[in-house]
């Protein structure tokens, strides 16, 4: 799998034809500052694909800095974010996405969490309300009356 | 002849921890003091084995007795002694014996505390215990036994890996780390007890929270350390990346952070108890959890030095550890259930409440983002990623909430409160979170969710000092002269109090300190050739040229950075790129410059020739988490501190009543 991806990756230090995955770019050139900035964020998004889990924009390998500067270039000729991160997902399947898409089994991702917080508020709330309206126990006495241990207690305190 | 008596300690140890277990639980289903007295010899048995067992490894070590498999493993004749020592925990098989060796410790020391109290759960209690030494000591024995012979012996070992023996923090980090995991244990056999007994009186809660108290303070520093080791080291700038490894040891500190909260409900009214109980099992869980995450070599990851074939071992035991939770849970829960009951949600009591909601589904997001992959892997053969992007866009709002409650929730009295005694408790913090956002806001903060960090910031951290001093403060209105009153009402009788809002304290600083550290951070690479400079962030930086510096164990490039401000210097930073012996890609050491404001950061990408490609990273108030972790560590150790035994003496009806609420 990773011989695959350095392969790919010695291919296609240059962008070759980013518009046939994913057509013409919709937005506008970015330039100076704001290119810096947008490359950082995007680089951010993107699995180092020979790294233990890095982002391309916090790995030192070559591989890294080669699809950085592919965001770069990409963002120079006016791609969107939407349309880098498609394009590397063709290039290199959605393994390389950081984020995970709200798409399928993926989605799940995303809603257990939410539907634990969920599901998790309604039985505090239920819980809360018992708790309010419980009547008061006799609180449980401190030692059961069959305990040896208190019984040999019992005995040594007592004996005169 | 070493690796053969150090065979031998562990199969004794395998033995002790077995027999010592069945006996153990014996003497609890009999009541028998004389079988607790015979587990407990059996508990310092097993001790004494590991910590043999453990000094005999350190000897090989030392010694470089290469006949041992371990030591021929990770030994080297060419590193320095304190490597050589730290050797122990540097690979799988010498971190499992370290695990006993604390694990003999920690039970040894639980049951020698105890020797004398809570006889009708220290039997369950130790039974639960020396299982768990049985497993670690068969895992010892068979699955990762580092005490094989080697033969013929070889002249020298390649060392450990090269990224442990380059900072000195891997002489801490590791030990702590170990130290809160292994902790974990104590407090499991504890619950274990209780819902075996089927009983959790009101004196027991004590040794139950400063066994859970112990290992939080070791995690919490550990987690920090580790923390601070990434960004010293792994060279891009950031402290925490939401690794696999990273994950699994906040897992067990966010329940146990939990079950800490929900102990203090349990406390003051008899409620939650099978709640705790359940919280306390999971953090002893997800350590076990954490260990496969690590050692399985199922998950990839920057920590994870180790790949090694006991996964399976371990998630044997992973199994076995949860079914014996979940059933005993099942058949004893009701048996714990409440005492009290609450008289109103809407006070503090109800924001633990909340508290532990949020701290659940903080818990579960993390765990999900970490097994999701390799369950869509596993079930479509497909692979996938959740990464930083996922994990802050979930965790950021859940971590804002909690800082919300750390402000609201001791703000709220205990009990019915009427409304407006309420907003007077609630309304006077917000002046001090609005100071806050203002602050921030001079200081070109713009980031939405760091404002907001501000904002409950500021707010908790007045309610956390005015609460801190309370104490104090009544006995001061009472008349009494400062220093008495200091001691008294904070060190001496408050003091758990005292050191919970300590604890807070720091937490709020982390959470403004990681808030402003993330957002407000900026980076720029840049190549120099020898003699050109570049401004960033207000520092120039001119490259002055490499120097070859030969250790034994490895051959460094350093680059000399001089930095300075204004044309005036400021200091001299030497990142550095280091070719180990044992390995062919170099590993960079990055040069951190800190002030009380921020870290001035530099890191090699390359350097070729005369030209070095430099990565210069500004980032603000880092420096605060490390500090902050520390004050939290050094809290929960102030509330560990044994109050002396209570005595008892007539109180004067016009004395007045201190709430003296136990936190933490």
């Amino acid at each position: 799998m990773i011989a695959t991806f350095f392969l790919l990756a010695l291919l296609q230090i240059k962008v070759p034809d980013a518009a046939q995955f994913v057509g013409a770019p919709k937005g506008t050139p970015l330039s100076g500052p704001q290119l810096e900035q947008q490359t950082m964020v995007i680089s951010h998004e993107l699995r180092c694909p020979v790294c233990q889990g890095l982002a391309i924009g916090d790995s030192p390998s070559i591989m890294a800095s080669n699809m950085k500067a592919q965001v770069r270039e990409l963002l120079e000729r006016g791609y969107t974010e939407e349309q880098i991160l498609s394009y590397f997902e063709k290039s290199y399947g959605q393994f390389v996405l950081l984020k995970p898409k709200f798409q399928g089994v993926n989605a799940l991702v995303w809603i257990l969490p939410i539907a634990v917080l969920a599901i998790g508020f309604v039985l505090v709330v239920s819980k809360a309300k018992k708790l309010e309206v419980e009547p008061v126990h006799a609180a449980a006495e401190e030692e059961p009356a069959d305990d040896p241990y208190l019984a040999r207690v019992r005995e040594m305190v007592e004996k005169p | 002849m070493t690796a053969t008596f150090g065979r031998f300690l562990i199969l004794a140890s395998v033995l002790v921890s077995t027999t010592g277990a069945f006996i153990a639980y014996a003497a609890g289903a009999k009541r028998s003091p004389e079988g607790l007295r015979w587990s407990q010899r059996f508990a310092y048995a097993f001790a004494g084995l590991m910590v043999l067992a453990t000094g005999v490894m350190e000897y090989a070590l030392i010694t470089h007795d290469f006949g041992v498999q371990y030591v021929a493993h990770v030994g080297s004749t060419q590193v320095p002694l304190w490597v050589t020592i730290v050797s122990l925990w540097s690979s799988l098989e010498g971190s499992i014996l370290f695990w006993g060796f604390i694990l003999g410790i920690y039970i040894a020391a639980t049951t020698w505390v105890n020797r004398n109290e809570h006889q009708e759960y220290m039997p369950f209690a130790i039974g639960t215990w020396l299982s768990c030494g049985a497993f670690f000591s068969f895992l010892i024995a068979g699955p990762a036994n580092p005490f094989l012979s080697v033969s013929p012996v070889p002249l020298d070992g390649p060392g450990p890996n090269p990224l442990l023996q380059n900072h000195l923090l891997m002489i801490i980090h590791p030990p702590m780390l170990y130290l809160g995991y292994v902790g974990m244990t104590i407090p499991f056999g504890f619950a274990a007890a209780a819902l075996l007994r089927g009983r959790l009186g009101q004196s027991f809660l004590r040794p139950l929270r400063a066994s859970l108290l112990l290992p939080w303070v070791f995690l919490t520093i550990a987690i920090m350390l580790g923390g601070w080791w990434a960004y010293e080291v792994l060279g891009w700038g950031g402290y925490w990346a939401w690794d696999p490894v990273e994950n699994a040891s906040l897992l067990p500190w966010l329940t146990a952070t939990a079950a800490l909260h929900s102990a203090i409900v349990m406390e003051r009214r008899g409620v939650l108890k099978g709640w705790t109980v359940t919280l306390i099992q999971a953090s002893f869980l997800l350590t076990i959890l954490g260990t496969f995450m690590t050692r399985s070599g199922v998950f990839n990851s920057v920590h994870s030095f180790t790949q090694s074939s006991i996964g399976p071992t371990i998630l044997v035991f992973l199994t076995a550890i949860l079914l014996f939770s979940v059933i005993l849970l099942a058949l004893r829960i009701d048996s714990l259930e409440a005492e009290g009951r609450i008289e109103s949600a809407v006070s503090r009591e109800g924001m633990f409440l909340v508290n532990n909601l949020f701290f659940v589904v903080f818990t579960f997001t993390v765990l999900v983002g970490t097994v999701f992959p390799l369950v869509v892997e596993a079930i479509k053969g497909k692979q996938m990623s959740v990464g930083r992007p996922y994990f802050d866009a979930m965790v950021v709002p859940v971590g804002t909430a909690l800082l919300f409650l750390l402000g609201v929730g001791p703000a709220l009295p205990w009990g019915k409160t009427n409304r407006k005694e309420m907003l007077r408790a609630l309304l006077p913090p917000l002046i001090t979170g609005a100071i806050a956002l203002i602050i921030g806001y001079a200081f070109g903060i713009r980031n939405a969710w760091t404002l907001v960090t501000l904002l409950f910031g500021g707010y908790a951290a007045h309610v956390t000092f005015a609460q801190m001093w309370l104490p104090l403060r009544q006995r001061l209105k009472k008349g009494d002269s400062f220093a008495p009153a200091l001691i008294d009402a904070q060190l001496r009788r408050g003091r758990r109090r005292f050191g919970g809002y300590v604890v807070h304290a720091g937490a709020v600083i982390v959470f403004v300190a990681i808030a402003v550290s993330s957002t407000m951070r900026t980076q720029e690479e840049v190549t120099l050739a020898r003699g050109q400079s570049t401004t960033f962030a207000g520092y120039a930086v001119t490259f002055m040229g490499t120097e070859e510096r030969a250790e034994p164990h490895r051959q460094s490039t350093i680059a000399r950075f001089n930095i300075s401000k204004n044309g005036q210097p400021v200091t001299t930073m030497e990142p550095r790129m280091n070719q180990y012996a044992a390995m062919r890609e170099p590993i960079g050491t990055p040069a951190v410059h800190s002030t009380i404001g921020r870290d001035y950061y530099l890191s090699i990408m390359n350097i070729q020739g005369d030209q070095v490609g430099l990565l210069i990273i500004n980032m603000p108030m880092v420096g605060w988490i490390w500090g902050a972790v520390l004050l939290m560590g050094a809290g929960g150790l102030i509330a560990l501190i044994p109050a002396r035994r209570r005595t008892y003496v007539v109180v004067p009806e016009s004395a007045p009543t201190i709430d003296d609420e136990a936190m933490a």
